[in-house]
C-alpha cells in the first residue's frame, strides 16, 4: 500500500479533490433555494468516493480488465431489471434503491464499457466492420436499456465513445460512409417517431431560445442571464439573484457552472477550467506499460472531457439541454462515484508504471 | 501475468498526447472565450436582465377622494376589494387560461377575448383588470392554483362605495372604465386603459381632484413572481375632498315624497345660491357601475323611457308654461307697457290676430289686473301682455332672468334650452316670426324651452330682487382636512328694478296665499310666494281631447316655482312633474312639504 501511495500522482489528486469541494461549495449556495441539504449527502457521497477510490486503487488492472465484460453483462441485467420492476423517480426509471441511498446504475455502465473497449481496440490495427459492429452491439445495449428509463442525456454520452475510438484508431472509410447515412436516417425517423415533443423542444429552443423564452428556452436564458449578470468578480457567494430567487433550473445538478458564473464570475469560472485543464492535460501526458491501458485512459479521459465540454455548453446556450451533470461538481452520488472509480483506474495505472 | 504485444510504440503515444494536449489547449481557450464574451463583453446586457427579472414595481392604487355633503355626511367612499388582474406575458396555455377565467369569473369566453384584445398596445407584463370586486372564495381559489397558473394576479383595489344607494345619484354620477376615445383626450393623458373615472356628476366634474396619486412598491420576487421582500414603498394618496352645498337629509327626505314621479326638483339656498336637494327621477345606482354592471342591467337603464341616467334638473327641457308668466310680468312692467292699475277682461278666450286663445279656465276670470293675472295665472292677461311686447323684448328678459343658458351650477351637459328670437328663427327654421308666436310664448308655450335648473335660477333672482345667484354645488375642496379652495357666493345684478320686482312677488304671494293657483304650497306661518304652471302636450281643441288627456303621456307638465319667506328670502323651490298633470294640485303640494321640513 505504501508503495501505491508513494507513486500516486498526488498533484492530479489534490486538483480532483479541490474540483469535488468546489462543487460542494457550489451546491451548498444552492441548497438554500432548494429547501434540501444536498451538499451534506454529496459530501457523504465524496467520503464514501474517497473510500471506493482507495479500494480500487488496490485492485490489479489486470483483474479489472478481465472482469470488465462479467461487469458489463451485470450491470446491464441490473438495468433490465430496474425497465421492468424499477419505480418511477422524477419521472424516470433511473434510480436503483438500496435502503435509504439511491443509486443511478446507469452511471457506472461507462467503466466496463471503456475497458472492454480498450481491450478491443488494443487487439486490432483499423477497425474494420466486425470490430464496428461489435461497438455499436456493446454500446447499443445499454444505450436503449437506458434511453427508455427515459434518461436520454446518459444514453447519448455513451456514443462518445465511438467517437473516441474512431479518433484513436484509423477505420475503413467505407464505415464513416455508411454511418452518416445512418446517422441522418436515423435522425430523421427519431425526430418524426420517436422523440416526445417535450425533447424536440429542447431542441429547437436551443436554436431560437427567445421565441421559446417562457417554455424550454426558458432555461437557456436563465441560464445565460446568471453567467452573464456575474461579470468579472461574480455577485459574491450565497448572493446570486438567479439562483437565490429560482430562476436558474436545475442548479444543482445540470446548471451548477450557471451558479459558478454567476457568484464568482469570470473568474471563478476561470479558476474552474484551470483545474479541469490541469485534470486532462496531467492524465493524458502519460507513460502507459500495455496499449489497452493506454486507450482505457484516453477513453476514460475523453469520456469526461466530452461530458464536460457538453455541460458548459450547455450552460452558454451552445448545446441542446440534454441534463448532462458537470463531472465532479454536479450534485449527483452515482456520477461521482462512477467518476472516482474510473479515475482510480486512471491513477491506478499511473503507478503501474513505476513498479 | 497478462503480457502484451504493443501495437503501439512510445513514438505513437508520444504523438497522440501532443496532439491531445494542443486540441485540450485550443478548447479551453474557446471556452474561456465564449464565457468572457458573455460575462465580460455582454455584462451589462444580462445584468439589466437579471434585475428585471428580481425586481418589480407594483402600483398602490390611491384611494378616491371622499363626497360629503354639507353637514359632513359622506355620501360617496370606498371599500377595498379584491380584483382580478392577468398579465399577458405569463399566460403559458391561452386556452386553459380563457377557460380559468371563465371558471371563475363567470364571464363568456368571447367577452373574455374582447377585453384582453383591447390591451393589444400594451406591454406584455402590463396587469389587464378581468374583474373588479371578486369574491373572497374565488381570491382563495385563484390563490391557490398560483402555481399553476402564474398569470393571475389579485390586487386589492378601493372601489367606489355609495352608502345612500341611489339617493341623490344624478348628483354623484357614477364611475366606469375608460374607454379607449376618452384615453386619447388630454384631459386624461396619465391614465390607462381598465382604470375607473367618474362618467358623470360629480365624480366626472371633480375627476381632477378627487383622484388620488397612486403609490408605488419595489419588491423582490422569485420565478414564480412571489414576493420575497419589499425595497422601498410610496404610499399612496387620497384624492381630494369634495364638499358639497347638498344638505343630504333634505335631499333623502325630498326623494322619499318623490319617489313615485317622474322629474325633478331643486332647492337652493338663496344667502349663498348653494343647491341644497338636486332630485331627478327615475334614479339609478352609481355603485352598480363601480363593478360589473351585467348587460341586462345596462339595457335597462338605457331604453327605460323615462331615462333614469338623465339629470333632468339640467338635462330636461321642457316648456316652462305659465311659470313664464313671471317674465312677462316683469319684462311688461319694466318697458312700461302695463302698470298696476292695467285691467284686462277675460272672457275665457281673446281673439288676437284673428285667431282665438283660450284662457285654462273656459268661463272666464272676468277684470283681471297683474296682482291678480299672476294670481290666478290667467292666460288672457298675458295674451293681451304679450301682444304689446317684442319677441325680442321677451327673449331679452327671459334671458336676463337665466333663462336659455346655462347655469354652471358644476354638473357637466348641462343643456342649454331655447329661448327663441326672431334673429334665431331666421337662422334655423329660414322662417319669419309670425306675431301670433309671440302669443303662444306669452304664456310659456311655442318653441319655447328651460330646464328645472334655469327656472330655480330665475325664481331666485326674483326672490332677491334682481340679485342673481351664482348658482353651485360644490361648497369646498379639502385635502387632508385642510382647505383648498372655498366657493365664495357670487350675485349679478340684474337691471330690472327693484319696485317692479316687488310689484310681481305681491302677485306670487296671492297666487299661494289668496286662493290662488298655487294655493296647495300655503304653509301657516310661512309666506310662501310662488308661480305654477301646468303645461298642455295636447290642445284642448284637439277632438280627442278628453279621451287623449287620461292617456299618461299626455298628461300636462306640473312646474311649481317658489321662495320663502317673502320679506328676507331664505329658499327656493322649484318642482316639475313630467306629466304630473295639473300644477296647483300636483306640484305646488310637494313644495309646501319641502318648505315644512326645512322650516319646521
Amino acid at each position: 500500500m505504501n508503495n501505491y501511495l508513494k507513486y500516486l500522482d498526488k498533484f492530479t489528486f489534490i486538483v480532483i479533490i479541490i474540483i469535488s469541494l468546489s462543487g460542494i461549495l457550489l451546491i451548498y449556495s444552492v441548497s438554500q433555494s432548494l429547501e434540501q441539504s444536498y451538499y451534506l449527502k454529496q459530501l457523504l457521497w465524496l467520503s464514501i468516493s474517497l473510500i471506493a477510490f482507495f479500494i480500487v486503487l488496490r485492485i490489479k488492472t489486470e483483474f479489472v480488465f478481465r472482469s470488465s465484460l462479467a461487469l458489463y453483462i451485470i450491470l446491464c441485467i441490473i438495468l433490465s431489471i430496474q425497465l421492468i420492476a424499477g419505480q418511477i423517480v422524477g419521472g424516470t426509471k433511473s434510480w436503483l434503491r438500496f435502503g435509504f441511498v439511491a443509486v443511478q446504475v446507469s452511471e457506472f455502465i461507462k467503466i466496463p464499457i471503456a475497458l472492454y473497449i480498450a481491450n478491443i481496440l488494443s487487439k486490432i490495427r483499423i477497425i474494420d466492420w466486425f470490430t464496428f459492429c461489435k461497438l455499436i452491439f456493446l454500446l447499443g445495449i445499454p444505450f436503449l436499456l437506458i434511453a427508455v428509463q427515459p434518461d436520454l442525456g446518459t444514453a447519448f454520452i455513451l456514443t462518445s465513445f465511438i467517437i473516441i475510438s474512431i479518433l484513436l484508431k484509423r477505420i475503413k472509410l467505407s464505415i464513416i460512409f455508411v454511418s452518416i447515412i445512418f446517422i441522418i436516417i436515423g435522425s430523421f425517423l427519431s425526430w418524426n417517431y420517436i422523440l416526445k415533443p417535450y425533447q424536440k423542444n429542447r431542441i429547437t429552443s436551443f436554436f431560437n431560445p427567445e421565441k421559446y423564452s417562457q417554455s424550454s428556452g426558458y432555461q437557456i436564458i436563465q441560464s445565460k442571464i446568471a453567467i452573464g449578470s456575474g461579470g468579472l468578480n461574480g455577485k459574491g457567494y450565497l448572493k446570486g439573484s438567479q439562483s437565490k430567487y429560482k430562476f436558474l433550473p436545475t442548479r444543482h445538478t445540470d446548471f451548477v457552472v450557471s451558479v459558478l458564473g454567476e457568484e464568482f464570475g469570470f473568474v471563478g469560472v476561470s479558476f474552474l477550467f484551470l483545474l479541469f485543464f490541469i485534470l486532462f492535460y496531467r492524465q493524458f501526458n502519460f507513460k502507459s506499460k500495455t496499449d489497452r491501458e493506454f486507450y482505457f485512459v484516453y477513453l476514460f479521459n475523453f469520456f469526461i472531457l466530452f461530458q464536460f465540454l457538453i455541460n458548459v455548453l450547455m450552460s452558454i446556450g451552445l448545446f441542446p439541454i440534454l441534463g448532462i451533470p458537470l463531472p465532479f461538481v454536479s450534485y449527483g452520488g452515482s456520477s461521482l462515484l462512477s467518476f472516482f472509480i474510473g479515475e482510480a483506474i486512471i491513477f491506478k495505472i499511473k503507478i503501474n508504471n513505476y513498479l | 501475468m497478462y503480457i502484451e504485444k504493443r501495437i503501439l510504440s512510445i513514438k505513437d503515444t508520444q504523438r497522440i498526447s501532443i496532439s491531445v494536449s494542443i486540441i485540450l489547449l485550443f478548447l479551453f481557450i474557446v471556452l474561456l472565450f465564449a464565457f468572457w464574451n458573455i460575462q465580460v463583453l455582454k455584462c451589462d446586457y444580462y445584468k439589466t436582465l437579471a434585475i428585471k427579472n428580481i425586481y418589480r414595481e407594483i402600483e398602490i392604487k390611491a384611494q378616491r377622494g371622499l363626497i360629503v355633503d354639507r353637514k359632513n355626511n359622506i355620501i360617496a367612499e370606498n371599500r377595498l376589494n379584491f380584483s382580478l388582474f392577468l398579465i399577458k406575458k405569463s399566460i403559458k396555455d391561452f386556452e386553459k387560461t380563457i377557460k380559468f377565467i371563465n371558471l371563475v369569473t363567470n364571464i363568456d369566453k368571447e367577452k373574455i377575448l374582447n377585453k384582453i384584445n383591447k390591451y393589444k398596445r400594451y406591454p406584455g407584463s402590463y396587469s389587464i383588470p378581468i374583474k373588479k370586486n371578486l369574491p373572497l372564495d374565488k381570491v382563495i381559489y385563484v390563490k391557490s392554483r398560483f402555481d399553476e397558473f402564474p398569470e393571475f394576479k389579485i390586487a386589492i383595489e378601493p372601489t367606489r362605495l355609495y352608502p345612500y344607494k341611489s339617493i341623490g345619484s344624478h348628483i354623484l354620477g357614477y364611475m366606469g372604465e375608460i374607454t379607449l376615445k376618452e384615453l386619447n383626450r388630454k384631459k386624461y393623458g396619465t391614465y390607462n386603459l381598465g382604470e375607473n373615472i367618474g362618467k358623470s356628476g360629480i365624480e366626472k366634474q371633480y375627476e381632477e381632484y378627487l383622484r388620488g396619486v397612486n403609490g408605488v412598491q419595489i419588491v423582490l420576487k422569485d420565478n414564480l413572481g412571489r414576493i420575497q421582500k419589499v425595497l422601498s414603498e410610496k404610499t399612496p394618496k387620497i384624492g381630494k375632498k369634495i364638499v358639497l352645498t347638498i344638505d343630504w337629509d333634505i335631499q333623502e327626505y325630498i326623494e322619499e315624497i318623490f319617489k313615485d314621479y317622474i322629474g325633478s326638483v331643486g332647492v337652493v339656498d338663496l344667502g349663498t345660491g348653494g343647491i341644497i336637494a338636486i332630485v331627478s327621477k327615475p334614479n339609478f345606482k352609481p355603485e352598480s357601475f363601480s363593478s360589473f354592471l351585467d348587460r341586462d342591467e345596462w339595457n335597462e337603464l338605457i331604453n327605460n323611457p323615462n331615462k333614469p341616467l338623465t339629470n333632468k334638473f339640467i338635462q330636461g327641457l321642457y316648456a316652462p308654461g305659465s311659470v313664464f308668466k313671471i317674465v312677462m310680468a316683469l319684462a311688461g312692467l319694466q318697458e312700461k307697457v302695463i302698470n298696476t292699475s292695467t285691467v284686462v277682461n277675460c272672457y275665457g278666450s281673446v281673439k288676437i290676430y284673428g285667431r282665438t286663445f283660450h284662457c285654462w279656465n273656459t268661463s272666464g276670470h272676468g277684470p283681471m289686473n297683474l296682482y291678480n293675472g299672476v294670481k290666478n295665472s290667467c292666460n288672457v292677461f298675458f295674451y293681451t301682455l304679450g301682444k304689446k311686447l317684442d319677441i325680442d323684448i321677451i327673449a331679452k328678459y327671459a334671458k336676463m332672468l337665466g333663462l336659455g343658458s346655462q347655469t354652471n351650477i358644476g354638473l357637466p351637459n348641462e343643456k342649454l334650452g331655447l329661448i327663441p328670437t326672431k334673429s334665431w328663427k331666421l337662422k334655423h327654421l329660414h322662417q319669419k316670426w309670425f306675431p301670433g308666436e309671440t302669443i303662444s310664448v306669452s304664456i310659456g308655450g311655442g318653441m319655447l324651452s328651460v330646464t328645472p335648473a334655469q327656472v330655480l335660477l330665475m325664481i331666485s333672482t326674483v326672490a332677491l330682487r334682481g340679485n342673481m345667484p351664482q348658482l353651485h354645488i360644490v361648497k369646498r375642496i379639502e385635502k387632508n382636512e385642510k382647505v383648498v379652495s372655498t366657493f365664495k357666493p357670487i350675485f349679478k345684478h340684474v337691471p330690472i328694478k327693484k319696485k317692479n320686482f316687488e310689484i310681481l312677488i305681491e302677485g306670487l304671494f296671492r297666487a299661494v296665499n289668496d286662493e290662488g293657483t298655487g294655493r296647495a304650497a300655503k304653509v301657516k306661518g310661512l309666506d310662501i310666494c310662488g308661480k305654477t304652471g301646468t303645461q298642455p302636450i295636447i290642445s284642448k281643441e284637439n277632438p280627442n281631447y278628453e279621451r287623449l288627456i287620461k292617456i299618461y303621456r299626455f298628461k300636462a307638465h306640473s312646474w311649481f316655482a317658489s321662495f320663502a319667506p317673502r320679506k328676507h328670502p331664505e329658499i327656493a323651490v322649484v318642482v316639475f312633474v313630467e306629466h304630473g298633470g295639473d300644477a296647483g294640485a300636483i306640484a305646488a303640494p310637494i313644495a309646501a312639504k319641502i318648505y315644512k321640513k326645512i322650516f319646521e
